[in-house]
């Protein structure tokens, strides 16, 4: 028996996915419901009209390869519209023997990934929202939702801007990424970013990788990849996505394609005062509204 | 730009690190081996280029900026997940808070009889507000844990802490009635008509506090009309009641009962239409599936029963009776539109993804 004496100085903590080196093949989806024990949420293939069979984050689902089929109009095919694959191949030349992988590769350009993740948002509207307790905000700047106190009472899921935290329906409670805090508290990286083959997710302090991911979108913008943003970094601090995205991407289509929200902040933030302020008042000119009726009738 | 700051949660003291406790087989001490990439290092030519801070923020604008694209690959939000219990919760609440403000005005108009009969009302409509709150929490057993912490800035949590105020403040008076002690039960039943006045707007809020666009977007109507919904359930369900208890055709009480009902149910009529009208394409979850024929539904059960209060004269007084039951329909269908219209709302992709691209960052 030894003495764990972690002095460690807590800093911000964070994700930076890099979707130009994804290459779709969820073994950081796979490495997540692992290390934290999360059951399936069943597959069904072309799940919101594309090959991917997960179709979105959820209670259960904490990382989430999006696949972006770009020659796809938009709306899917659905399971019986899908085409014979085999045929397909064969009558664009693709097919018999030799297989032309050039052709095959520069088919790549059609096809974007996308692992998505909590956004560990600087102003959450989830933890905003909790009304017992259950999100934290830990020593490496992360959101974290304890189990152990959740009641289910589902508000931080409208409360997400980014539809991440959902109930899940089989548990009752809420549930989302951890960042996985148990193991940064035991100095191991997450298991997404460990897991994952292509260093698409890159874990780390949250200003060396802000860096990094800097100097990757120019690198791609010297090479002619002129699409290439940040998703959630490096933006003015008037336009910065809820406050600034402690998760943030490397994208190269607009943010909608990855069903990502174009600006977002903290839905509490917003509207909670002004909103607030509309209601008293009505309430108070309401509770005069029905004196006045009464002491008129009375005196009438 | 937030309308306030800082966020709730401050980075919890490190303090964890003096732990004691077993030595783990993995434990590193140190991200040194995770930190960034074990692919990409500063020999690669992944992130050699310097940065130019200007075409990066540009790339972002861009990117963020301008039309809606084609596509929208959702979902970008995910849906509420509240069911049938929380509108009726809803509606038994409002009734709770909207009979909180008869009482206090019957109590003010010097009708103590029927301030008590209003008092009583608020308790019933109260009694079935916990339990349906409780069986639409996915852990009921850990109810209790809604009243852990005060949190003026989460709707939910001061909700709960209105609703244990007015209960308790409720049973008080009704007992205090009981007991035939009158000046605790007006003091009691005015304390109680505060609280209703949060109790019946702060849902509105509640909804209003989210990314669902019909409820975001609403956030100045919501509240308002909820409170107008409360205060029309509330008398209607209290002058059904007094009229039970016999209270005579042409009493003060009953005429303004019938007054307050139906300017409330007016206001609450003029306000959702406005609010539908400016909305646009932003209220497709009030005019689309259940929710939308639940609201439309809802707006003609209020037309009818103006209808018929104006049509009090040839039928009758007792045509009137028909006028309170509809205005309760009507809430219950309000309440029901509404939060249906949120699962609508968040589903459908390109509405939320266009009113995020539209508002701008920051507003």
């Amino acid at each position: 028996m030894t003495e764990i004496a972690v002095d460690r100085d807590a800093e911000r903590m964070g994700f930076f996915t890099d979707t130009t080196v994804c290459i779709g093949c969820k073994a950081c989806e796979v490495a997540c419901k692992q290390w934290n024990d999360l059951p399936s949420d069943g597959g069904t293939f072309r799940k919101g009209g594309s090959y991917d069979s997960t179709g979105s984050l959820s209670g259960n689902t904490w990382r989430h390869v999006r696949f972006v089929e770009l020659a796809d109009a938009g709306g899917g095919v659905r399971e019986e519209e899908v085409p014979d694959l085999v045929a397909t191949a064969a009558a664009n030349g693709l097919g018999g023997d030799p297989i032309s992988v050039e052709a095959a590769v520069a088919a790549f350009d059609n096809w974007v990934f996308m692992s998505d993740v909590c956004k560990h948002c600087t102003n959450a509207g989830c933890l905003d929202a909790c009304p017992t307790g259950a999100l934290i905000r830990t020593e490496f700047e992360t959101v974290v939702l304890q189990p152990d106190v959740c009641n289910g009472c589902g508000y931080c899921v409208p409360a997400c801007p980014f539809g991440v935290v959902d109930r899940a329906p089989e548990d009752g409670r809420a549930g989302k990424c951890t960042l996985c805090y148990d193991r940064l508290e035991d100095g191991m990286e997450p298991a997404c970013a460990k897991a994952c083959p292509t260093d698409s997710i890159q874990f780390g302090p949250y200003d060396e990788l802000v860096e990094v991911a800097k100097r990757r979108v120019a690198t791609l913008h010297a090479r002619g990849v002129e699409g290439a943003y940040l998703y959630g970094a490096a933006d003015a601090p008037e336009r910065q996505l809820a406050g600034g995205l402690g998760a943030f991407f490397l994208l190269t289509e607009k943010p909608e394609r990855f069903g990502l929200p174009a600006n977002a902040d903290s839905p509490i933030q917003e509207n909670v005062v002004p909103a607030t302020v509309a209601a008293i008042g009505a309430g108070l000119l309401a509770a005069a509204g029905v004196a006045a009726a009464f002491l008129w009738e009375k005196t009438r | 730009m937030s309308e306030f700051e800082p966020a709730v949660g401050k980075p919890a003291s490190p303090a964890f690190g003096r732990r004691t406790g077993k030595e783990i087989k993995l434990h590193t001490g140190s991200f040194e081996e995770g930190r960034w990439s074990y692919i990409f290092g500063d020999g690669t030519d992944y992130a050699s280029a310097m940065p130019d801070l200007a075409a990066i923020e540009q790339a972002a604008r861009d990117a963020r900026t301008g039309e809606l694209p084609d596509v929208v690959q959702g979902p970008v939000i995910n849906a509420p997940v509240w069911t049938w219990e929380i509108p009726l919760y809803f509606w038994f609440g409002g009734i709770a808070a909207g009979s909180s403000f008869v009482a206090l005005a019957c109590d003010l108009a010097g009708d103590e009889e029927s301030a008590a009969v209003a008092r009583k009302v608020a308790l019933a409509a109260l009694l079935p507000s916990p339990p349906l709150l409780i069986m639409d929490l996915g852990r009921p057993e850990r109810f209790y844990n809604m009243l852990r912490i005060f949190k003026p800035r989460s709707p939910m949590s001061m909700g709960a802490w209105a609703l244990t105020a007015f209960g308790n403040l409720a049973a008080a008076a009704v007992g205090a009635d009981l007991l035939g002690r009158r000046r605790e039960a007006r003091a009691l039943g005015a304390a109680n008509a505060i609280v209703g006045g949060y109790l019946g707007s702060y849902t509105g809020v509640l909804l209003a506090s989210t990314a669902v666009p019909v409820w975001a977007r609403s956030r100045l109507f919501l509240g308002p009309i909820f409170v107008s919904t409360a205060a029309a359930t509330g008398a209607a369900a209290t002058r059904l009641a007094l009229v039970a208890t016999g209270l005579p055709v042409g009493h003060p009480t009953r005429r303004a009962l019938g007054t307050v009902e139906t300017a409330a149910m007016s206001a609450e009529l003029i306000l959702s239409v406005i609010n539908e009208r400016r909305l646009g394409e932003l209220a497709s979850g009030l005019e689309q599936g259940r929710s939308g024929r639940q609201f439309k539904a809802a707006k003609w059960a209020v037309r009818l029963g103006l209808g018929l209060r104006f049509a009090r004269k040839p039928l009758g007084p007792r045509i009137h009776h028909l006028a309170s039951v509809l205005y309760l329909c009507a809430g219950l269908l309000f309440r029901y539109a509404w939060v249906g219209a949120g699962r609508e709302s968040a589903s459908h992709d390109r509405v939320v993804a266009k009113m995020a691209r539209d508002r701008g960052p920051g507003t």
